[in-house]
């Protein structure tokens, strides 16, 4: 990862005194690095299971639970609704869809409930790590249903599209 | 075609002003997925673009906890050894444990050693 961008974030972190030693920036470019491979042998493991080729997002949110990632899933989660949202609004989408328009009014209804959320920020306590950082959300509840649907299948539509009302429900 | 907007990371970088215009770079996050095993064939577009949130996530914990070790210390310059102090603190970090680990600070460099005894002798 190019350590410009290693270095933006962590500053957005550290209060405006703080320092970074030249080799504490090295190695926090190199764990990102070694994070992503981490995931993503996961998530591949799961696609080889599941006689699939192409690693999705599903995929890799999957692994980041089993991983014990779990405080990212919410947010995550939230990030990749709004994106796919934005890419409906440009044009069709393949590949996955989320929601597949069955009722198109209702789209922007339910994702204009999350317009609020949009000013999400992650607090990291680090005085405890629990597992379930934002409690027994329905969008963990919800993603479990997507997690055990296929997702390069059809079927996985209908809970897909559970999952998003859940959600929208719980803004 | 759909990829080519999206790997010029404006997207990205649109879909929350918190991030600011730059998120990690996707075809940058894609090199890495596909290295992380001979057998990866294929991703899907919106797995880069998820890892570019959660490698922000990720940096923002692992500085965070870092940064508790510098503090511990009595510092304000966060050193390698602080973010390897919150790497072997935390369960879900165990995967950097080698990573970390390495460096000139390592056991298994017997020329520091021996350059030590003859000093101190």
């Amino acid at each position: 990862m190019p350590i410009a961008n290693v270095i933006r974030i962590m500053r957005k972190i550290l209060p405006s005194h703080a320092k970074i030693s030249d080799d504490a920036k090295e190695t926090i470019q190199e764990c990102v690095s070694e994070y992503i491979s981490f995931i993503t042998s996961e998530a591949n493991e799961r696609c080889q299971r599941e006689q699939r080729k192409t690693i999705t997002a599903e995929d890799v949110l999957y692994a980041m639970s089993k991983l014990g990632f779990d405080d990212y899933i919410e947010p995550l989660t939230i990030y990749l609704h709004r994106y796919r949202e934005l890419e409906g609004e440009r044009g069709s989408v393949r590949g996955e869809p989320l929601v597949k328009t069955r009722n198109n009014n209702n789209n922007v209804d339910q994702f204009g409930a999350m317009a609020g959320v949009g000013t999400y920020a992650p607090a990291f306590h680090v005085s405890h790590h629990h597992h379930g950082f934002f409690g027994g959300s329905p969008m963990g509840a919800g993603y479990m249903n997507m997690r055990d649907a296929s997702s390069n299948a059809g079927s996985s539509h209908a809970a897909a599209l559970a999952n998003v009302e859940a959600f929208a429900h719980h803004k | 075609m759909r990829q080519a907007g999206t790997y010029s990371g404006l997207l990205s970088g649109g879909l929350s002003g918190r991030t600011g215009p730059h998120s990690l770079p996707l075809a940058r996050i894609k090199k890495i997925m596909k290295k992380s095993g001979d057998d990866v064939k294929m991703i899907s577009g919106e797995a880069p673009i998820l890892f570019s949130k959660a490698c922000e996530l990720f940096i923002e914990e692992l500085t965070q906890r870092s940064w508790m070790m510098t503090i511990q210390g009595k510092r304000r310059t966060l050193h390698k050894e602080d973010v390897a102090s919150a790497v072997m603190a935390t369960d879900i970090l165990d995967f950097l444990v080698n990573l970390v680990s390495n460096s000139s600070h390592s056991m298994d460099n017997p020329v520091e050693v021996e350059t030590i005894a003859t000093s101190k002798s």
